[in-house]
């Protein structure tokens, strides 16, 4: 009897995996992603869940956290907040995922939330980065990106500050719902603040393709300067509409438009617009990362590389940072202490360095402003990482 | 007064949108008594191949058109084929209801081969803007009414005077006398999912051009959907004419009330519609079911 509880106290001493949270084996720490993998916005969670996999071969390629390599598994949601909830319920209970990076949408991370909260799942947001995620805090969730609010407001400080015209008209178009809302904060807080002239707000359903009736009504209003709440084709379309009126705009766009695809889609417009962005778009450390990330993914997936690819690398080395420091003991618990604890992480320069030491640990809040140059087809910096 | 030209000139252009995706539908109800709600997948799908079509030959408009409008109508007929032939004899709901799985797998067919990522499609259609009286137009806004103008005429043409157009009206009017005289009322069904997906790709390639070439192109045919029951469902000309009326009522209601309200006129109108005249502007009134 003695040398049988003497064999199982060996045995349950050996494998680390009895004594930590799910996920967790000796070798191995599985991390769930759920993502838009099909639908018509599928391009964005291809270049999420391709950072996942980038920042996964780089942990593991430097021999994993503590020895352990990481394995992502991600799940499709077509971002439909209903399957958001089945597809962690199956990383939950088959796959036995540890903690989650990729967390889709705003909706979508809302319908997760009760089983996050649930399972204590220590889980980084960072392509969902609204108020209602952070506000409020919930222990095992932490929140990595700036509110569309002070993207906005970025931007149109940065436009009436470069050129304070006194004929300058402000006017915003954006989707009628809480993201929209959101894009509105920020265009309201900078009229206020500069004093312009609020020349017109419009509002559009989710899913509209024909914007020349808005077009008509931003040329009627003399619009200069435009917050352009559109994303993808609808944001195209709304500048392609302004461009046949010949409207004379300084348009600001939603990150979303930050992606190569989406920037063509606008180009065809002519106006070289603007966009805010918590993560880098150009410069030395997007060139560094692209090299490292040859490493890791086939050239084809190297071209889905987008914002998103940068929003998640930061999301899953952060987490990994958060895991390395719990040693060989690692739970849950340590995980999200650690990510409480976490302080400057340095980001390789894709971002302002990541802090989730705060009360509604949110961090990555730090916007740069970026301008597409539409005869070389690229952005250019045109003020970096700040706090608005 | 430029604001309202502005308004309706655009509200045309919409509207010929819509005018030629509600002629198809109108097209396989008059023939079949089936509203195919696929429609609007077939005209997404038709959208892509022709976007491979100009990338691949380097097409201008007129050729890539003349290819392919006989590519779609093979699409149509293999589709007809496929899905719905066997269906024959089978209840109307029931072969609604293909429809309706048919669309939701070419949607994810089309994501399959194309992927979900947004294109620019010019068509082989010049970008300058050009006036008209004065009034901006893209050419590829012009060629979308004049295409609404042009099919509207043929399809009347074609209904009113060729053997094949009668026998489709025949079918339409009742489909047991036209099999005792003779018509071969399996034919009709596929002539008319053949024409329709010809319109299809008309409405296809011109959509794209004008909104960009998307996933979401499908919604077109949601869209178009007050058109046609405006124009009524049975009545090809009246449902080209119910999109034109649609585009305007959106752009107006849009320009002067605002706030979203162009998303939702459309089918405010479908209500309407169905209660004071269910079976459209130019309808049959014998219409009971879709």
């Amino acid at each position: 009897m003695k040398r049988l509880a003497m064999t199982l106290a060996a045995f349950l001493a050996s494998t680390a995996a009895y004594a930590a949270d799910p996920g967790v084996t000796d070798t191995e720490i599985r991390i769930g992603d759920v993502n838009i993998m099909t639908g018509p916005a599928a391009f964005v969670g291809k270049g999420f869940s391709l950072g996942s996999k980038i920042a996964a071969g780089l942990i593991n390629s430097k021999g994993g956290v503590n020895g352990r390599k990481i394995t992502v598994i991600t799940e499709d949601d077509g971002y439909i907040p209903a399957r958001s909830f089945q597809a962690l319920t199956k990383l939950i209970e088959v796959d036995e995922i540890f903690a989650l990076n990729g967390t889709s949408g705003t909706a979508n991370v809302m319908a997760m939330m009760p089983l996050i909260e649930e399972n204590n799942i220590p889980t980084v947001v960072s392509q969902a980065p609204a108020a209602i995620v952070y506000n409020p805090v919930r222990p095992s969730v932490f929140t990595f990106g700036a509110s569309y609010s002070d993207a906005f407001y970025a931007q149109l400080k940065y436009i009436h500050e470069k050129n304070p015209s006194k004929d300058a008209v402000f006017g915003i178009i954006r989707q009628d719902d809480d993201f929209g809302k959101e894009v509105e904060a920020g265009y309201d807080r900078a009229v206020k603040e500069f004093g312009v002239k609020d020349g017109i707000r419009l509002r559009f359903k989710k899913g509209t393709t024909n914007f020349s009736a808005e077009a008509a009504q931003m040329k009627e209003a003399g619009v200069t300067v435009l917050a352009n709440g559109g994303i993808f084709a609808g944001a195209g379309n709304i500048l392609g509409e302004a461009r046949k009126l010949d409207l004379q705009l300084q348009p600001a766009e939603v990150w979303s438009e930050g992606i190569p695809a989406s920037a063509k889609l606008l180009a065809p417009a002519g106006y070289d617009f603007m966009v805010a962005d918590y993560v880098s778009l150009t410069g030395p450390a997007n060139d560094k990362f692209m090299e490292m990330a040859k490493q890791f993914v086939t050239a084809d997936e190297l071209k889905d590389v987008s914002r998103y690819t940068y929003a998640s690398f930061i999301g899953l080395t952060s987490l990994a940072a958060a895991m390395e420091k719990c040693g060989q003991d690692l739970t849950r618990e340590c995980t999200i202490d650690n990510l409480r604890k976490l302080k400057d992480f340095d980001t390789l320069g894709l971002s302002a360095p990541v802090s989730f030491d705060n009360p509604e640990q949110h961090s990555g809040t730090a916007v740069g402003v970026y301008q597409y140059n539409i005869k070389d087809g690229k952005f250019e910096e045109r003020a970096g990482f700040q706090q608005y | 007064m430029d604001f309202l030209l502005l308004l309706i000139s655009t509200g045309l252009v919409t509207g010929a949108a819509y005018g030629l995706v509600a002629m198809g539908f109108a097209i396989i109800y008059k023939s079949t008594g089936v509203v195919n709600f696929a429609q609007g997948e077939i005209v997404m799908l038709v959208a892509y191949i022709g976007f491979s079509v100009a990338n691949t030959f380097h097409l201008s408009f007129f050729p890539l058109l003349i290819v392919m409008i006989p590519i779609s109508m093979l699409l149509g007929l293999a589709l007809e084929r496929i899905f719905i032939r066997p269906m024959l004899g089978e209840p109307i709901f029931a072969i609604v209801m293909v429809t309706v799985g048919l669309a939701v797998i070419l949607r994810g067919v089309t994501i399959m081969i194309w992927g979900s990522e947004p294109y620019n499609f010019d068509a082989g259609i010049s970008t300058t803007v050009v006036k008209v009286g004065g009034i901006p137009f893209y050419p590829a806004q012009l060629y979308l009414i004049a295409a609404l103008a042009v099919v509207t005429l043929l399809a009347w043409l074609f209904l009113r005077f060729t053997r094949m157009g009668i026998s489709m009206r025949a079918v339409a009017a009742n489909e047991t006398a036209a099999l005792l005289v003779g018509v071969s009322v399996s034919r009709i069904h596929a002539m008319a999912w053949m024409l329709s997906s010809a319109i299809a790709a008309v409405a296809g390639l011109l959509i794209a051009a004008n909104f960009k070439l998307a996933p979401d192109l499908w919604f077109q045919g949601l869209k178009s959907f007050p058109a046609v029951i405006l124009g009524g469902l049975d009545s090809v000309v009246g449902a080209a004419l119910g999109g034109i009326i649609i585009g305007l009522i959106e752009n107006l209601s849009q320009g002067y009330i605002g706030q979203g309200m162009r998303e939702i006129s459309g089918f405010i109108v479908i209500i309407v519609v169905l209660m004071v005249r269910p079976y459209g502007l130019f309808g049959n009134r014998e219409i009971e079911r879709i």
